[in-house]
């Protein structure tokens, strides 16, 4: 999930993958407060998983967001 | 054009809306991000980035929607070659009263008093569903030529002090006339989607001053006689309702994305008319814009556009047009039509009046 968003991000807001850690904020990498409603939806899209954006802005990081991603995928 | 006496259309002469004339107007005060950057904690640079908006009009005091919306009609009407239509559409969300509709007294204004009028009320999404209104009083008979206006002096219902909206709504108006004539004619209305979902009516609200406030006899602070808008759950709904029903217009029309010759979103952010135009894959140089100049004018924000637009030429006769819109109710709309051969009118007193179509 996390090499996942890391092309989400790189593709949609045109940061460099080199840039994307597991460490880094999404403010760390540029996105400001609609970047971050933009990543929900397409987040939604992709993986059918819902996150307010609230929960993006709170998630300590990209790394922590890809667990809490992970951990609301309908099991198949 | 000479006058049609009402109701002599008749069947023969089709009973499919068709647009036939357009006018915009706008207040002659502009206000810039600068001026507002004087009192709010915000920046030229915050406020373009976040919404594409620079300036906007706002009445003086003293002026209301219904001075407005006045103007933007009596420039349609112009446009139309007309001085008399059966009804008067009215779509705002700032009604110079609660209480009565403020169409009729427009109409009275514009020597149309007798007619029906009416104030359609579905925020950013009202000249979508104002649209609808009309045509659909055409499409029964029940009127030969309707005057739709979208006006809003948004900035008397703004919170001066919350920033997250008083840099982005602000004042204007627009008008179309609409005809009775025949699917095929350009300028003909086609589909019109429209939806709602009130499970979130409190992301867009004045919260005080109707009839649930009253009767809960609910104690109101100052902030609740002002609007109020959720702005991060707001855009998420927006993007994914707009691009929805905007395939659902292309579709009963019987159009696909490639047919779309101009996109015409509601004006509420670029962000959002970014986002949306890149989800349904129109070309970015098909999408129409003045947000920058304008600002979100709400019900108003459409026809202004269109009637902007076409008078410099970047709308243009025979283009194939979708409209969308978004707003609180929450409510959104789509429809298309092919650009009709007039002219539409605006005046922009520091300006002055200019007309152009080809």
């Amino acid at each position: 999930m996390y090499e996942q968003l890391k092309e989400m991000i790189e593709r949609k807001f045109q940061v460099p993958l080199a840039d994307i850690e597991p460490t880094a904020t999404l403010e760390d990498l540029g996105l400001d407060s609609l970047d971050v409603v933009e990543l929900a939806l397409i987040i939604e899209k992709e993986t059918g998983v819902r996150v307010t954006d609230d929960e993006l802005v709170e998630a300590a990081d990209l790394g922590s967001l890809a667990n809490l991603v992970m951990s609301r995928i309908a099991p198949v | 054009m000479t006058d049609v006496i009402p109701g002599s259309a008749g069947p023969a002469a089709g009973r499919h809306a068709v647009i036939c004339g357009a006018g915009a107007w706008l207040p002659p005060r502009v206000v810039t991000n600068d001026d507002l950057a004087r009192y709010l904690d915000t920046s030229d640079e915050w406020i373009t980035s976040m919404t594409g908006i620079r300036s906007r009009h706002v009445v003086n005091p003293g002026m209301a929607t219904g001075d407005l919306a006045a103007e933007a009609g009596a420039l349609a009407l112009k446009s139309a070659g007309l001085t008399e239509v059966d009804a008067v559409v009215l779509a705002t969300t700032t009604p110079d009263h609660l209480c009565p509709a403020t169409a009729p007294d427009v109409a009275a204004r514009l020597g149309l008093a007798g007619v029906a009028a009416w104030d359609v009320s579905a925020v950013c999404s009202g000249f979508v569903y104002g649209l609808a209104s009309g045509a659909g009083l055409i499409a029964s008979g029940n009127a030969d030529r309707v005057l739709l206006i979208g006006a809003e002096a948004f900035s008397t219902i703004i919170n001066p002090d919350d920033r997250s909206t008083a840099v982005i709504f602000a004042d204007g108006a627009g008008a179309v006339v609409l005809r009775a004539g025949s699917a095929q004619e350009p300028g003909a209305i086609g589909p019109c989607v429209l939806g709602s979902d009130g499970t979130h009516r409190d992301l867009i609200c004045i919260p005080a001053g109707g009839a649930r406030h009253r009767s809960a006899g609910t104690a109101m602070g100052e902030a609740d006689h002002y609007f109020q808008m959720r702005g991060g759950e707001v855009y998420r709904h927006a993007v994914e309702q707009i691009t929805a029903c905007s395939r659902r217009a292309l579709e009963r029309a019987g159009l696909t994305v490639a047919d779309v010759d101009r996109f015409v979103p509601h004006q509420a952010n670029i962000r959002i008319a970014a986002s949306v135009t890149e989800r349904l894959e129109i070309p970015k140089d098909r999408q129409l814009s003045n947000i920058d100049t304008v600002g979100n004018t709400a019900a108003a924000s459409i026809p202004l556009l269109l009637a902007q637009a076409a008078a410099a030429g970047e709308l243009r006769a025979g283009h194939r047009v979708l409209i969308a819109a978004f707003g609180g109710g929450l409510t959104w709309g789509a429809a298309t039509f092919t650009w009709p051969q007039i002219t539409a009118l605006t005046a922009h007193p520091a300006a002055g009046l200019s007309g152009a179509s080809r």
